[in-house]
């Protein structure tokens, strides 16, 4: 991993640039991706979204494509999730509320997170992708997620942080109860 | 939309009858009730599946799937495995995926092109059109080309299409797909011309399973009452957006055979028909212009009833047909009486500007689907209901519709508006019990099923 790497500013999914004095070009190692993707699974495990949301640079996106891959972006084919950054939002506010009723009460969700691997770095940009489990449980029903995670993340000076969040489904189809009500 | 206010070819009293006692309909009080059986029973699916599925048409799929020769989906309705394929002479055909010689699974791949289809058990090979193109070893059968034709892969009964839309049956003797799909058929072919080029699907299929019955699928679908307390989150999500919703003046229509159409005027922006703000400034001049170029194709009564009202199409029994911010097509497949399979693709109109599309897309997907903000509560409605309605088992003691009575579920809501047409207001449950009355007359009576049962005190 080259730290001498040229600046190259971060452009996010929905085509802006973020903040200039945020990113770094530091170097990074393995062992703090996995500490930050390990924390991720955490805040996520238990429910505490608004904690989650602070790990996304503002303006940054999160996608699930469904399960026939095509190696299309969300612009071009179905997919499960396309949020861009306000409907990030809007999904947690969503989940906070009791009202979202598919997760009331809230579903049961323990995480795996292995195989992490720092593929790319470009600047302050690096692409992460990991393999995860996701074991749910609700209303007697067991369901779970294997797939693979597929980051771009942009190195802060103080840490890491999401530009896009995408999570790569291994299942054939979404079993009986299965549905992505959660954060995958 | 006057074509679908006008009374139907059905005389009322035929549309209004109901055909088994799992139906009680009761004129003189106005209620309205589905016995609960009929959603758990496995006698009252294998019937569905027969009386139902193995006799009328069913959606396959959309011609823009396989657009090329040799392109093919492999696909399972009515629990029967499929190979929809576009063929080398460029006919849409739907296999029987099981060889003819063992039954094997002949295509076990889930899409692909292929001009030919090998099994791999004894390598007998078909062409993409059908007939067999080499059997090893094939000096020990018969050499007469009989005995060779009688060896192609066996095609469905019925094939038809309407409008890009491909159904089948199994059964030689449907009527016509036009005549099956009655009223339901202008509908879609609304759809069809919101594009000028045409629609078309995308890749990208959201394939999910329900614990839930099918027909609670349905009923979901053609129940506007629902939508206010169950997508509470997505309503205010709407509204933050800067888009007022309302449920006034919204009706939903008995299109006959089954078939039913919910028309929303008051919520959901169209993309490219009805602007709100979340879909941006640009899409706000496109809109005006994409209006006029509707009105100058159609006419303006047509570009009206095209593009003013979000609508809900559900063609009998197993597609759903979602025009709304923008088109999904949702197909079921009932795969045990708790269990429904359930596919959505996204339908698109042809070459629509890259952001467009994108738009389009993104904003269906914040919407409905397994991942959406809206559906996933859709989904745990269903699977609260499948769960529920064990409760109520067997406690039926005195039959009949009286109101001791406990294992029903009502749906009684502006039962009056039936008697006055096929049209009632969306927040109202006539769809539904237009559904239930059209499934009572296919499924027809099923002794030891539901308060017959109970009358005679519930002996195992």
């Amino acid at each position: 991993m080259s730290t001498g790497a040229v600046h190259t500013s971060a452009v996010l999914p929905n085509g802006t640039v973020p903040p200039q004095e945020q990113g770094s070009d530091r170097a990074v190692v393995r062992a703090e991706v996995e500490d930050f993707l390990f924390a991720e699974a955490a805040a996520l495990d238990e429910w505490r979204l608004d904690d989650w949301l602070t790990l996304f640079v503002p303006g940054a996106a999160m996608q699930v494509p469904t399960t026939d891959v095509t190696g299309l972006g969300p612009e071009n084919a179905g997919y499960f999730v396309a949020d861009d950054w306000d409907l990030v939002r809007a999904r947690v506010k969503r989940l906070k509320s009791r009202k979202a009723h598919a997760e009331n009460p809230h579903s049961r969700t323990n995480r795996l997170v292995s195989n992490v691997r720092l593929t790319e770095r470009a600047g302050d940009q690096l692409r992460v992708s990991a393999n995860f489990v996701v074991n749910r449980f609700r209303d007697g029903g067991e369901f779970t997620y294997v797939g693979r995670y597929d980051h771009l993340l942009q190195v802060q000076p103080d840490g890491l942080r999401f530009l896009l969040r995408r999570s790569v489904l291994t299942n054939e189809s979404m079993n009986p109860g299965a549905r992505l009500s959660f954060i995958l | 939309m006057t074509m679908i206010d006008s009374p139907g070819a059905t005389a009322v009293d035929e549309r209004l009858e109901v055909g088994n006692t799992l139906i009680a309909q009761d004129w003189e009080a106005l209620t309205f009730k589905v016995h609960r059986s009929a959603y758990r029973e496995n006698a009252v699916f294998n019937r569905e599946r027969n009386e139902i599925w193995g006799h009328t048409w069913l959606y396959l799929g959309h011609e823009t799937e396989i657009p090329e020769a040799g392109d093919f989906k492999t696909r399972t309705l009515g629990g029967r495995p499929l190979i929809f394929v576009r063929d080398r002479h460029g006919t849409v055909q739907a296999y029987l995926n099981a060889c003819p010689h063992r039954g094997t699974i002949l295509c076990r791949e889930p899409e692909g092109r292929a001009k030919n289809f090998q099994c791999f058990y004894h390598a007998w090979t078909f062409k993409n059109s059908g007939e067999l193109a080499a059997l090893p070893d094939s000096d020990a059968y018969p050499q007469d080309s009989a005995f060779v034709e009688s060896l192609s892969l066996r095609t469905v009964p019925r094939l038809g299409i309407h409008e890009g839309f491909v159904f089948v049956a199994f059964d030689e003797q449907v009527p016509d797909l036009l005549e099956h799909l009655g009223k339901a058929a202008d509908v879609m072919s609304m759809t069809a011309s919101i594009g000028p080029s045409g629609m078309t699907t995308v890749p990208g299929v959201q394939r999910y399973s329900v614990k839930g019955n099918w027909k609670l699928a349905v009923e979901n679908a053609m129940d506007g009452y629902h939508f206010a307390p169950t997508h509470n989150t997505f309503v205010g999500y709407l509204r933050e957006t800067g888009f007022a919703v309302n449920d006034d003046a919204q009706y939903a229509h008995d299109l006959g055979d089954g078939h039913g159409l919910a028309v929303l005027t008051g919520h959901n922006g169209r993309i490219g028909m009805i602007w709100e703000p979340r879909f941006g400034e640009r899409e706000k001049i496109r809109t005006e212009a994409k209006r006029k170029e509707l009105v100058a194709r159609l006419g303006a009564e047509r570009a009206a009833a095209v593009a003013d009202s979000s609508k809900i199409l559900f063609v009998f029994p197993n597609l759903l047909l979602f025009d709304l911010e923008a088109l999904t097509i949702r197909q079921l497949e009932p795969v045990e009486p708790g269990v429904t399979d359930v596919r959505a693709w996204q339908l698109v109109e042809r070459d629509e500007p890259d952001d467009v599309r994108a738009l389009r897309l993104k904003t269906m997907a914040s919407f409905v689907g397994p991942g959406g903000l809206a559906t996933p509560d859709d989904i745990e409605a269903y699977e609260a209901v499948q769960r529920g309605v064990v409760a109520t088992a067997d406690l039926d003691p005195f039959g009949g519709f009286a109101d001791t009575d406990l294992d029903w579920s009502d749906m009684s809501r502006g039962m009056a508006d039936d008697l006055t047409g096929p049209r009632g207001r969306s927040i109202d449950e006539g769809v539904m019990r237009s559904f239930w009355r059209h499934w009572s007359r296919r499924v027809g009576e099923l002794p030891g099923i539901g308060p017959d049962a109970s009358r005679l005190g519930g002996v195992a």
